[in-house]
């Protein structure tokens, strides 16, 4: 036993004390190697693997479109119209009988031309024979595919037509009276964010996930452990408590926040689909960006979930809060989905929306004005600020509690 | 040396109409002294935890002062604070931290620098006879080996007054025995002012220079163990705990 001391020192600076608490809460997640590696693995894994499975799905739409075929039933009632797919370089299949129910079940992935047994001999009374095609917009291949064979029968229509006219001596230009040309104002970098969407959303919901464990840990925890209360009882500052505790949540947000982004680096290299991969543009530029608007809400959701947490008298019991709030995040992308306006103006001060919305736009390659991009850094930090002093007001009542 | 100056807390139970107030500590006045074992005596809910969270600064009274080595705790809670060595109600610990980085936690927020808190952490360690434990996860730890090691962090900063609510709780014989020498000798050999709560007449008698005894908030009698018997005329401690703490009748 050492012998009486006089008291030690007191002379610590107060802002010491939040990097102790830091420290030590960083220690605690370092130790609960499960649950972090878990995290890490899952926030790495996901750009890579939605990447590969958006390209998949863009690769088999477009394999379809190069391979150059077409399901017809009851291809020998035309042989006009044979002869017409035949010229177009077209290799024309018949359909199975029950194309109808493999539509449905989605085990088909073409659409149907059905073709009458009086074609031919309407089309040569001059009576328009009809010929159905068959697709399901429930069924997304063979919808995709729908259109391109719509415009494949348009151009048969306009041989036929052309043929009559010029036959009664009539010049092909009386047919058109008008002429339309496509142009199509999506730029290669929108037309790929059509599919990559879906990318920011699983950025945020893997940053969600990422405070989730720790900040319920630092809050609803440290009160069913029973520790709250001593650590109450040392000479620092509830506030300095509080922000090291935050500080330590944070950081575990923000480094997945990091490796989300960081893992579509090399998950481009996974694309499979060569048009995908040309417009997927996603460099060190867009990479930062996605961290700026990243980071700001990673420190939000840590406030949010820690002040839902201080509530609760156990981790299962805060749980519940949190799957709550998760599930909240998780509907507000739908908001911008099946909103008639598009994007509002509101949309870019609700948190996790706003960063929904512009990481969309980094993807896109849009302009973003400085006040866009301050506005949702400004209510991350109200929102901060707002939850934090909450904690601290809970926090010596939830410790007695 | 702690000092409770007519201190006064209630509580509400329950919300709306079906709302109780309840009057834990009700104008209570007492002194713990320095180099000194005072003990805290009394039945289930007579607010001998409130009592002591005040003195710990985890709640405010209503009214009076509760004063550590002459500093106010309401005004001077910091001041206050790292003059008390606390081992309340809740003894939490870090599941996923060792016993040393468990202490030594709570000494660098007692502002002790890293250095002088692994050293005080192996002494208080020898004193407590803890080595074997500083260098495991709490994890797992008995009943036993958690206090000792939440009794480590509350004494870790070498607090002048140390108060500890109901230490021998869950103790198997030699463990208490052991918490009973340590007190003894923190007394005799520093002088420190050990306030300790029990509802155990035998660690009261055994261990305290000075017993207050509670009921219903209030002080009841205090003084030693003799002049407590005297005043109650009864020879046996137990009898004459019966006889304050629930009046004639029960007695």
């Amino acid at each position: 036993m050492s012998p009486a001391k006089p008291p030690p020192p007191k002379a610590r600076r107060r802002g010491g004390a939040v990097f102790i608490v830091l420290r030590k809460e960083l220690l605690d997640a370092l130790r609960d190697r499960r649950t972090l590696l878990t995290l890490l693995l899952s926030s790495v894994a996901v750009g890579p693997l939605v990447l590969w499975l958006l390209s998949t799905m863009v690769a088999g739409i477009e394999e379809r479109a190069e391979r150059r075929e077409v399901m017809v039933a009851g291809i020998e009632h035309a042989p006009s119209l044979r002869n017409y797919l035949q010229r177009q370089t077209y290799v024309v299949r018949a359909a199975p009988a029950d194309y109808e129910a493999q539509l449905r079940s989605r085990r088909l992935g073409d659409p149907v031309l059905v073709v009458e047994p009086a074609f031919e001999a309407d089309l040569l009374r001059g009576e328009p024979p009809l010929v159905q095609l068959v697709f399901s917009s429930a069924n997304t291949r063979a919808a995709a595919g729908a259109s391109r064979l719509a415009a494949l029968m348009q151009g048969f229509n306009q041989e036929q037509a052309l043929l009559r006219l010029a036959w009664r001596g009539v010049a092909p230009s009386a047919l058109q009276a008008v002429q339309v040309d496509e142009r199509d104002l999506a730029s290669p970098a929108a037309r790929a964010a059509q599919w990559t969407m879906l990318l920011p959303f699983f950025v945020l919901m893997a940053v969600l996930y990422g405070a989730l464990h720790a900040a319920l840990d630092a809050t609803a925890g440290e009160r069913e452990r029973g520790s709250l209360e001593p650590l109450l009882m040392n000479p620092v500052p509830t506030w300095a408590i509080v922000l090291g505790k935050w500080a330590a949540v944070s950081a575990v947000a923000m480094l997945i926040a990091l490796l989300s982004c960081a893992s579509f680096l090399p998950g481009q290299w996974l694309l499979r689909s060569e048009s995908l991969a040309a417009l997927f543009r996603f460099g060190l530029r867009e990479g930062a960006l996605f961290l700026a608007l990243l980071l700001p809400l990673a420190g939000a959701l840590s406030a949010l979930l820690m002040a839902l947490a201080i509530r609760s008298r156990s981790v299962k019991e805060a749980q519940a809060g949190a799957a709550a709030l998760a599930l909240l995040v998780s509907l507000l992308p739908m908001l911008s989905l099946f909103g008639q306006e598009g994007e509002a103006r509101w949309h870019l001060a609700v948190p996790a929306l706003a960063q929904i919305t512009l990481m969309g736009r980094v993807l896109k390659a849009e302009a973003m004005s400085p006040l866009e991009l301050a506005l949702p850094l400004g209510v991350c930090v109200l929102m901060c600020v707002a939850c934090l002093g909450y904690v601290a007001h809970r926090l010596r009542r939830a410790a007695l509690a | 040396m702690i000092e409770f100056r007519s201190v006064a807390r209630c509580f509400v139970q329950g919300r709306g109409r079906s709302a109780r107030r309840v009057q834990a500590v009700d104008g209570l006045s007492w002194v713990a002294a320095d180099g000194c074992i005072s003990g805290l005596l009394g039945p289930n809910g007579a607010g001998k935890t409130t009592l002591l969270r005040m003195a710990a600064a985890l709640l405010e009274p209503d009214a009076g002062q509760v004063r550590v080595d002459g500093l106010d705790v309401a005004t001077q809670r910091e001041a206050a604070l790292a003059r008390v060595g606390v081992l309340g109600d809740a003894r939490g610990l870090y599941p996923r931290l060792t016993a040393r980085e468990n202490i030594v936690y709570h000494a660098r927020l007692q502002g002790l620098s890293e250095e002088a808190a692994q050293a005080r952490t192996d002494s208080v360690a020898r004193m407590l006879q803890m080595q074997p434990l500083l260098e495991r996860r709490t994890e797992g730890f008995s009943q036993g080996e958690r206090m000792k090691t939440a009794l480590a962090r509350a004494l870790v900063h070498d607090p002048h007054n140390i108060v500890l609510d109901e230490p021998t709780n869950g103790l198997d014989v030699p463990a208490t025995r052991a918490l009973r020498d340590t007190l003894r000798m923190l007394r005799d050999e520093h002088g420190k002012c050990i306030v300790f709560s029990t509802h155990l007449m035998q660690e009261v008698e055994r261990l305290c220079d000075q017993v207050l005894v509670m009921a219903r908030g209030r002080a009841v009698a205090q003084g030693t163990v003799g002049e407590l018997c005297a005043q109650s005329g009864e020879t046996d401690f137990e009898r004459c705990f019966v006889r304050l703490a629930f009046g004639e009748a029960a007695a």
